[in-house]
C-alpha cells in the first residue's frame, strides 16, 4: 500500500516537473511585441495618396499606402526615417553556468529591439503633419533558442509600418484636403 | 609527482586561453571616413569566461574576420543594409543599416551552450563602444 502511494508520489512530482519544464520552454520561445500607438489592423487598407518619397532605408519597410509621384512638382512631399535600436541583458555567466535549470531552457538572457518609425508630410518646405510609430520587441534567450536580432528587426519594421499604414488611412480626408490647389 | 601534473595542467590551459587572444596592435581609431562608405568596428572585449572559443564574423554572408577576445577589427562598407552574423553551435546575427560617413560599434561576446560557447552579436552605443575599444588589439585579417 504504502509502495503504490510512494509511485503515485513520485509521478505526481515528475509531472509538476514536466508542466514547469514545458512551461520555461514556452516562455524562452515566445517574442513579445508591444506597438505604440495602438489601432485596429487593417487587411487590405484600399487606399494610396501620391507625392515625392524621400527614404534613405529599404523600400520595403515604406508604409504601402504611399506612392511615389512621376511628376516633378508634387503638391506633397513624404519623408519616412526609420531607426532601430538594440539591447541584450545577459544573466551572469556564472550563475547561468551552475543553474541547473539553465539544461532544460530556463532563460539566459534576453534581447530587445526598439524599432522608430517617423513620417513627416511636407507641403513645400513645411511639414504640417507628422506620423510617429514605435515597436519594441523582446525575446528571451535560451540554451534552445538562438540569439538573432535580424528576424526581430524585421518583425518590428513591419509592424511599424502597417501602424503607420493605419495611421494615414484613418488620417486620408485631411490628407487628400492638402492635394486639392488652394 | 600529482602536484607537478597539476601545474603542468594549469600552464598548458593557461597557454591554450593566451593563444587565441588578440596580440596585433593597440587600437588607433579611423580619423577620415571614404566618401560614400560607413564605418563598422568590430570588437569583441577580452574575457576569461569562454576565452578559448574564436568565432568568424561574416557581413551578408562574405567572411571579414576572426573575432579572438580582446580583438577588434575596423570594417568600411558600403551604404544599405548588412547583415553580420556568426555561428558556432549557434548562430547570431544582426542588421546595420549603414549610412555614409556614420561610425557604428558591433560587439561580439560569448555565452554559454550545450558543447561549446555562442556568439552574441548587438550594436552598441559609440559611447560604449570608444570606451571598451580602446582596449582591443587589431586583429590580422585571416579568414
Amino acid at each position: 500500500m504504502l509502495r503504490k502511494k510512494g509511485v503515485w508520489y513520485i509521478l505526481g512530482r515528475l509531472l509538476s516537473l514536466g508542466f514547469c519544464i514545458f512551461f520555461i520552454l514556452l516562455c524562452g520561445c515566445a517574442t513579445t511585441m508591444k506597438i505604440n500607438p495602438q489601432v485596429t489592423q487593417m487587411e487590405n487598407i484600399n487606399f494610396q495618396i501620391k507625392g515625392e518619397i524621400i527614404c534613405e532605408g529599404n523600400k520595403e519597410y515604406l508604409p504601402r499606402v504611399l506612392v511615389e509621384e512621376s511628376e516633378p512638382n508634387s503638391k506633397l512631399i513624404f519623408k519616412y526615417v526609420y531607426n532601430a535600436i538594440y539591447g541584450k541583458h545577459d544573466v551572469p555567466d556564472l550563475v547561468a553556468l551552475y543553474n541547473p535549470f539553465t539544461i532544460v531552457g530556463f532563460p539566459t538572457g534576453e534581447n530587445t529591439v526598439t524599432i522608430i518609425g517617423k513620417l513627416d508630410v511636407l507641403k513645400g518646405e513645411e511639414v504640417v503633419k507628422s506620423y510617429i510609430a514605435t515597436c519594441v520587441l523582446e525575446k528571451t534567450r535560451s540554451l534552445f533558442s538562438e540569439g538573432t536580432f535580424t528576424e526581430m528587426r524585421r518583425k518590428g519594421l513591419i509592424a511599424v509600418r502597417n501602424n503607420l499604414e493605419v495611421q494615414i488611412y484613418l488620417d486620408r480626408g485631411y490628407l487628400e484636403k492638402l492635394l486639392v490647389p488652394e | 609527482m600529482k602536484k607537478r601534473s597539476l601545474v603542468l595542467l594549469l600552464l598548458l590551459i593557461g597557454l591554450f586561453l593566451l593563444s587565441s587572444c588578440a596580440t596585433g596592435p593597440a587600437f588607433k581609431k579611423i580619423e577620415t571616413i571614404p566618401e560614400n562608405m560607413g564605418l563598422v568596428y568590430i570588437y569583441r572585449p577580452g574575457k576569461a569566461m569562454g576565452a578559448a572559443v574564436s568565432y568568424q564574423v561574416k557581413a551578408n554572408g562574405v567572411p571579414i574576420i576572426r573575432l579572438n577576445p580582446g580583438g577588434y577589427y575596423a570594417y568600411l562598407a558600403k551604404p544599405g543594409e548588412i547583415e553580420f552574423s556568426a555561428k558556432t553551435e549557434s548562430s547570431s546575427s544582426i542588421t546595420i543599416d549603414v549610412k555614409p560617413g556614420e561610425t557604428y560599434y558591433l560587439k561580439g561576446t560569448i555565452g554559454i551552450g550545450f558543447f561549446v560557447g555562442r556568439p552574441h552579436l548587438v550594436v552598441v552605443t559609440p559611447e560604449v563602444g570608444e570606451n571598451e575599444i580602446v582596449k582591443c588589439k587589431l586583429l590580422e585579417e585571416k579568414k
